[in-house]
């Protein structure tokens, strides 16, 4: 039957079903992901992010909101340079982290 | 019942006490190593959230301490306690006896050369909060050449391991609002932007002030650190933050770019501090006994503290620690 | 049998070197075995080149006998090396001298098989079987206790290093403490077995050398045969490939466990954080302990002291990187984009032709934008052609994709910034950051371009009479990069600058010596505590004759130092733009 419109699959963030499993593992050896301000520094000197999406903040908000696809294609454009890592205020490893994700 | 207080420093904590200790019967004198009373406050041009003249709340204070025993240029050099209380000598040689040290030494603005991807001391245009707002007082400042893009950078030397200050300077965010307003007023066809991470409005009129600052004075507001800032072939700063709301990173030009300094410990009383035996907290800054019922007592006992020199504080937070020494210090003296 | 050839105490000695050597042959055919075609070929090649050869020789004797090295660093050390290595080599050598020049003379002949049995094990029981002559009796005993002399000192080393100038040692298991103990008893037993002649003496000998040899394939004390060959490979100029194939697993054998790369650390700041250096990683990856080893490749700053400071010169960065790369990342970098993106480096090169200068800020420089003005008031104030590569951000040298093993990831980096610096004509490249330097020096092929780094470029300016700079009275002290430093010797250079500009003051740890600010970008794991440690540590190393001021050479130090400093600290640049 055709109705004239379809259902769309709601765009929220099912926070009732996450997978966090990746964000959780992250977590046991960088304890330092959860510190993170959204400060954007990692994003902005981002040497990769000069050409492309890249965006570490983003990346750890993607893990928590089951969008881990999303988050892995991202690292992808990485050049692991670590002047995010410099920059950040928060102090936090972000190469280190960025290659746990990958393990 | 004259005894004598020593209050170290001689800005808006160390001259409210003083007054009020005047007032209780005790001999305050006070010890300020610059040329005149007032501290950093006597810098200020208008205080926020409601644009306040700081000279006026200033003169206030000067006129109360008027009776007060005063030594300008002058630091203390030693300090011994024994039964009798405390005993200082003054680099200009006296000798002071004291039942009691009031430790009001305030802050040091974070020394902005330190953050040195953001240009200061390197570009010309780039300049501290501080220097905008002698700017507001003098209205000279060659920096400041009608500028059209005008743009403030929040927490420069706070919440920053890389400088080793974790903690919020909490009054930059409301200075910073009043600050874009005011230049809105003297540049109003100025683009005005400001470059956050949290607005802490924590006071009341804050809020009405951040209010303010959108609706009348069209401030931009852009949550994202500035992380780079460069200079182009004509002399203007060019930033690169992220846009951290819309999820891109960002470069923009400006004319003039403001850091919004953090406040730091006053660490010329290091040497004293050391003598009396007080410690510094976590964030560098004087440990008090602890932040509730102790926050104006020390490790040391008799030595008290007021003010910025324990933690960062508004001008409203060091006058009610002013005045709750005075009755920790005549307690003290009548216990 | 006569008793004069033989006696059954000789057995375990003779068990023990058959196990040795058996074992000794089956780990050479498989060292080489292991080694890239192209590699073995060279080793081969390198054996008969006599340039090689020569190299060999001297270090064979100079490192495996005498520790030149170790002499350099610590003589007491040195030492206590020599006196048991060399001393060791010594009766061995005298032992088949006195075989071959005294037995035929005392009428012990002994044909055939039996005959080749007997001079197998007869040079090392001499005296029990034969007469030596007053000479060669004083030779023994002049080298018996010259080890013996060593062995005391490595007692005493064992129970307080630090009265021998060592201040942590490595800690060891039961195999290695047992071994150790057989090493130290040989000698004495021998001694007294040869003045007394009490059989019990001879045995005690005899098993003393079946124990050390039976157990010398599984202890560190494996590197006496090994290092010979490690020598040899590295002449031959092998690099590593594989963590422990080939002739990594050559280098591994070779690390005696001396610990003198433990003081040498920068991470050595305290107990626990000793524990990542260069001789654990090896022990650890000699034990094939993947994970701890793995940890500790990821935790070194890779700044090479532990390289240098080696007597053996083991190349363990090398092999901390290859194990790296041994552990898969799932990052299939996608770098297209930076083809994409070629115009807007290109657009600037249209407004000046041909320049003779290119100067490359790299990434890090970014963020310390003193230096980058600096170096422009310098090219400008040299009367330079210049044209700056990376003003507006560039295409990173590939060196982190390089350190994180990625090495195809790195190669399209630098495939892209050769072709840039190809079409701008220039020929010199300068680079302020020491890391862009070694890449561009080393995975670089830029024929016709002079590359250097620009404490050398302004070094050559002040030289060349391009710039006039006025002498102040500042005390300087100059902290030495690791990559432009040990790396690549630039160590004068910068002084001589230095001079120019005020007055040089020496820091503790100088030259090669110099200890890493602790921001290194090496490492992966370590936290900003831990980083702050070693910075401090260093701060204090420079701070040894209170200059003035702090000068460096790296965007990476500057920033690191600036957190620790007592005093100010600034780039060369910025020092000699501030007396132009």
């Amino acid at each position: 039957m055709d109705f004239g419109f379809c259902l769309s699959p709601s765009s929220h963030v099912k926070m009732d079903s996450v997978d966090l499993t990746t964000f959780n593992r992250l977590k046991e050896t960088n304890p330092d992901v959860n510190t993170c301000i959204a400060c954007g520094s990692c994003t902005a000197t981002c040497t990769a992010g000069n050409f492309t999406e890249m965006s570490f903040r983003r990346l750890l908000l993607m893990l928590q909101r089951g969008k881990e696809d999303e988050a892995k294609k991202m690292i992808q454009r990485c050049m692991l340079c670590g002047k995010c890592t410099l920059v950040c205020p928060r102090g936090i490893n972000i190469r280190k982290i960025l290659l746990d994700i990958t393990r | 019942m004259k005894e004598n207080i020593l209050i170290i420093g001689g800005g808006a904590a160390g001259m409210e006490a003083a007054t009020q200790l005047q007032k209780m019967g005790l001999t305050p004198i006070i010890i300020e190593k610059s040329e005149t009373l007032g501290g950093h406050i006597a810098q200020w041009d208008r205080l926020f959230p409601a644009f306040h003249p700081a000279k006026d709340v200033v003169d206030k204070m000067l006129d109360q301490v008027k009776g007060v025993k005063t030594y300008l240029n002058t630091e203390v050099i030693d300090i011994q306690k024994d039964n009798d209380g405390f005993h200082a000598v003054l680099s200009n040689k006296q000798k002071i006896d004291a039942k009691a040290v009031i430790l009001a030494t305030g802050f040091d603005i974070f020394k902005a050369e330190r953050k040195q991807e953001y240009g200061y001391g390197i570009y010309n245009n780039v300049m501290t909060s501080v220097e905008l707002e002698k700017f507001f007082r003098t209205g000279k400042d060659e920096r400041i050449n009608n500028p059209k893009k005008i743009g403030f950078v929040h927490c420069v030397g706070a919440r920053d391991v890389k400088v080793c200050n974790t903690y919020c300077s909490k009054v930059c965010c409301t200075t910073a609002l009043k600050q874009a307003c005011e230049i809105k007023e003297v540049f109003p066809d100025a683009e005005v932007y400001t470059f956050y991470m949290d607005l802490r409005m924590f006071g009341p009129g804050y809020e009405d002030l951040y209010l303010k600052t959108q609706k009348d004075f069209d401030v931009k507001c852009v949550r994202g650190r500035v992380c780079e800032v460069s200079e182009d072939m004509d002399g203007k700063l060019v930033i690169k933050a992220e846009d951290t709301l819309f999820g891109k990173p960002l470069k923009m030009t400006l004319d003039v770019l403001i850091l919004m300094c953090a406040m730091e410990k006053n660490k010329s009383i290091n040497p004293i501090q050391q003598k009396l035996g007080i410690t510094d907290n976590s964030d560098g800054f004087m440990q008090n006994k602890d932040m509730y019922l102790g926050m104006n007592s020390t490790a040391q006992d008799g030595v008290f503290v007021a003010g910025a020199c324990t933690a960062p504080k508004s001008l409203p937070d060091t006058i009610g620690e002013a005045r709750s020494v005075a009755t920790q210090v005549y307690n003290y003296i009548n216990r | 049998m006569n008793s004069q050839i033989f006696h059954p105490f000789v057995l375990p000695f003779v068990l023990g070197m058959a196990f040795v050597l058996t074992y000794c042959l089956v780990g050479l055919v498989r060292v080489i075995s292991q080694l890239p075609k192209d590699d073995r070929k060279k080793f081969w090649h390198s054996l008969v080149t006599p340039k090689t050869a020569w190299a060999n020789i001297r270090d064979l004797f100079g490192d495996c006998l005498f520790h030149v090295k170790i002499w350099k660093r610590n003589p007491v050390l040195g030492y206590m090396h020599t006196a048991i290595a060399f001393g060791w080599f010594m009766i061995i050598v005298i032992g088949h001298v006195m075989l071959f020049t005294l037995k035929p003379l005392q009428g012990i002949e002994v044909e055939g098989l039996q005959g080749m049995f007997t001079n197998f094990y007869y040079p090392i029981f001499f005296k029990y079987f034969a007469e030596e002559t007053p000479v060669f009796a004083f030779l023994m005993d002049f080298f018996l206790l010259m080890i013996i002399s060593g062995i005391l000192i490595a007692v005493v080393k064992k129970i307080h290093s630090k009265i021998v100038g060592v201040k942590r040692v490595m800690h060891f298991g039961f195999a290695d403490s047992l071994i150790r103990f057989a090493l130290w008893t040989i000698f004495p037993f021998r001694l007294i077995a040869e003045k007394t002649n009490i059989m019990a003496f001879w045995w005690l000998y005899s098993i003393d050398l079946l124990i050390f040899m039976c157990m010398l394939p599984f202890t560190r004390y494996m590197h006496i045969p090994t290092e010979a060959l490690f020598i040899l490979l590295r002449h031959a100029g092998i690099k590593v490939t594989e963590p422990r194939k080939g002739y990594a697993l050559a280098e591994l054998y070779s690390c005696p466990s001396c610990g003198l790369c433990i003081d040498a650390c920068p991470m050595s700041v305290n107990d626990k954080m000793s524990g990542n250096t260069s001789a654990y990683f090896m022990k650890k990856l000699r034990n094939k302990d993947t994970e701890e080893s793995q940890r500790i490749a990821e935790t070194c700053l890779m700044c090479g002291k532990c390289v240098m400071i080696c007597p053996l010169s083991i190349e363990s960065c090398d092999i901390k990187f290859s194990q790296r790369a041994s552990v898969p990342y799932n990052i299939n970098s996608d770098h297209s984009y930076l083809f994409c993106h070629s115009e807007r480096s290109e657009e600037s090169q249209t407004n000046n032709q041909k320049p003779r200068v290119l100067y490359f800020a790299g990434c890090m420089t970014q963020l310390t934008p003193k230096i980058m003005r600096a170096m422009k008031q310098i090219m400008e104030a040299a009367d330079e052609e210049y044209q700056f590569m990376d003003e507006n951000g560039g295409i990173c040298c590939g060196r982190p994709m390089m350190l994180s093993g990625k090495t195809a990831e790195a190669k399209a980096m630098v495939e892209k910034n050769t072709e840039l610096i190809k079409k701008s004509g220039a020929t010199k490249l300068v680079l302020s950051c020491p890391i862009c330097y070694k890449v561009f020096k080393e995975e670089y092929h830029l024929e016709g371009i002079e590359i250097q780094h620009h404490t050398q470029y302004i070094d050559d300016l002040v030289k060349a009479g391009k710039l006039k700079l006025n002498k102040g009275d500042v005390n300087y002290v100059y902290h030495d990069p690791c990559e432009l430093g040990r790396a690549f010797g630039v160590y004068d250079e910068p002084r001589e600058v230095l001079e120019n500009v005020g007055n040089l003051k020496k820091a503790k740890s100088e030259k090669e010596l110099s200890i890493c600010c602790g921001g290194s970008l090496g490492s992966f794991t370590l936290t900003q505590q831990e980083r702050d440690e070693i910075t401090a540590n260093s701060v204090n190393d420079l701070m040894f004759n209170n200059p003035d001021e702090i000068v460096t050479a790296c965007p990476l130090c500057l920033k690191t130092f600036a957190r620790k400093s007592p005093v100010k600290v600034k780039d060369i640049a910025e020092v000699t733009a501030e007396s132009l």
